[in-house]
């Protein structure tokens, strides 16, 4: 995962968790950091802002529990290259 | 009897197959004329609605259905995420499991008296008083438990905190009366004469909806600790209760009763105190089912909203806020006997309840409706009593 990809998904983060201090493995919703519809807005800000598509069997959400694994997440896709941009 | 032709409503955009049970729950909503319908599949989407209706169709009358199903499309599915099904627990149970309602009601067991209201006689009344006893019994063995008699009413202003008008006003009933004053009673009096309309009369000269009919019991308790502090991190509270949810056409049995009850608990404090005391009766729960011999299932579920937009209803799945417990009524019918829910910190919030200091508490609860657990044990064991399970059965008076 790349730096810059690290710091927007941190930065939106921190938009939903204002005033917290937030560690890149810290899971998100074990904390209570975040409210009961940030998983939804946090895929569809995935989808909008890197273009791609977030599949049924991958709504899992371990899979967007921390900076690091919605990172590894949208790397993993951009890699994948399976979806088109839209962009 | 002239037989009115279904009528085609369009979806202005088809909705993929895996939703279809999303559309299916809330068509008789969009309109009390429909008195029936069917979904129209085409190449995996629904891609419209038969409906038939109490009245003949016409161009206007099909555009204002047209327009109505399309909107609480467009507001409460078409926004949905299908996630795939998750079962977090199965068990075959004994035997085979067959539908008795026929028998029931051909015993005098139960008998309609109204739409979605069903009465129950012996030995079906003293069984779901043995069954709630059992789970109030479990509560006790785990948790330093509160049990409290709600009165039946709850006020409208504490339905309103709890954002349940917002979420399904389709399944609110209200109480009313008339308005307190002399010429409103003459008035009435005078507007129902010997047939005259009562809900005519009532718009007329009807008093206040101060109070409604409580959807389920855990609404109660957040209104019990209203701005207050728990007095313990880990506070719980059950209750047995009448719960009354206009459930429209989807009224069917026992199954999907208007006026039900409820065994239900709440936890009130920490994060992980209402977590882990929702895992733990859901784990005893299954031990209980086992020793009745009740097979079934447990899995992430959602709430019908309705007109509330459909974000809700994939995060509550996605974050397996909410799961619904299964019993088979039949080969190919079960019914959810029970949920055990999380809700953040939404109605500690909502009712100002603080765990400690400023911070609002969390809550989870489970309800169980008696009334679908005992019809599902009497499918799987028969209504005689005797094939139920030997400790059972000497429990309840027959």
């Amino acid at each position: 995962m790349s730096d810059d990809l690290r710091d927007r998904i941190r930065a939106f983060v921190l938009t939903q968790t204002p005033g917290s201090v937030v560690d890149d493995d810290d899971d998100l919703f074990a904390s209570g950091l975040v409210n009961s519809l940030f998983a939804v807005q946090l895929v569809l800000w995935l989808e909008q802002t890197f273009g791609l598509r977030v599949e049924s069997q991958e709504l899992v959400l371990t899979t967007f529990a921390t900076i690091d694994s919605i990172g590894d997440f949208v790397a993993g896709k951009q890699a994948g290259a399976a979806v088109p941009d839209g962009s | 009897m002239t037989r009115i032709a279904p009528t085609r409503i369009a979806l202005a955009t088809p909705v993929p197959e895996d939703l279809a049970e999303e559309v299916a729950k809330r068509v008789y909503f969009v309109s009390d004329v429909i008195t029936g319908f069917s979904l129209v599949h085409s190449q995996g989407h629904i891609t419209a609605v038969d409906v038939t209706t109490s009245t003949a169709a016409d161009p206007g009358h099909t555009a204002e259905l047209t327009r109505k199903l399309n909107q609480v499309i467009a507001t409460d599915v078409a926004g949905q995420r299908h996630l795939p099904p998750r079962v977090i627990w199965r068990n075959d149970g004994s035997g085979t499991v067959r539908d008795v309602f026929d028998d029931l009601v051909a015993r005098g067991v139960a008998f309609e008296t109204g739409e979605g209201q069903i009465a129950v006689g012996e030995p079906f009344l003293s069984l779901m008083d043995v069954l709630d006893a059992r789970l109030l019994a479990l509560v006790k063995e785990q948790f330093t438990a509160q049990d409290v008699r709600y009165p039946t009413l709850i006020g409208s202003d504490v339905l309103r905190r709890t954002g349940y008008l917002g979420s399904f006003p389709q399944l609110v009933m209200f109480v009313s009366r008339l308005h307190d004053d002399t010429d409103a009673y003459t008035g009435f009096l005078d507007a129902i004469g010997t047939d005259g309309s009562l809900s005519q009369a009532w718009r007329t000269h009807g008093g206040d909806i101060d109070y409604c009919l409580p959807p389920t019991m855990c609404f109660h308790t957040y209104q019990q600790f209203t701005e207050r502090q728990l007095p313990s991190p880990s506070t719980t509270v059950t209750a047995r209760g009448k719960s009354f949810r206009f459930e429209s056409r989807y009224r069917r049995s026992l199954e999907r009763l208007w006026d039900f009850t409820i065994r239900e608990v709440v936890f009130l404090g920490s994060r992980d105190f209402v977590l882990d005391a929702r895992t733990r009766l859901m784990d005893s729960t299954y031990t209980l089912l086992d020793s009745l011999g009740l097979g079934g299932r447990c899995e992430v579920a959602n709430d019908p909203f309705f007109l509330a937009g459909a974000d809700s209803t994939w995060s509550q799945r996605l974050l397996e806020a909410k799961y619904e417990l299964r019993l088979p009524l039949d080969d190919s019918r079960d019914v959810a006997v029970g949920s055990f829910n999380f809700h953040d910190q939404h109605f500690a919030s909502a009712f100002g309840i603080r765990c400690a200091a400023d911070e609002p508490a969390f809550t989870s609860c489970a309800g169980f409706g008696l009334e679908r657990l005992t019809y599902a044990f009497l499918c799987r064991h028969g209504v005689e009593p005797a094939g139920w399970p030997a400790a059972l059965r000497a429990e309840v008076r027959t």
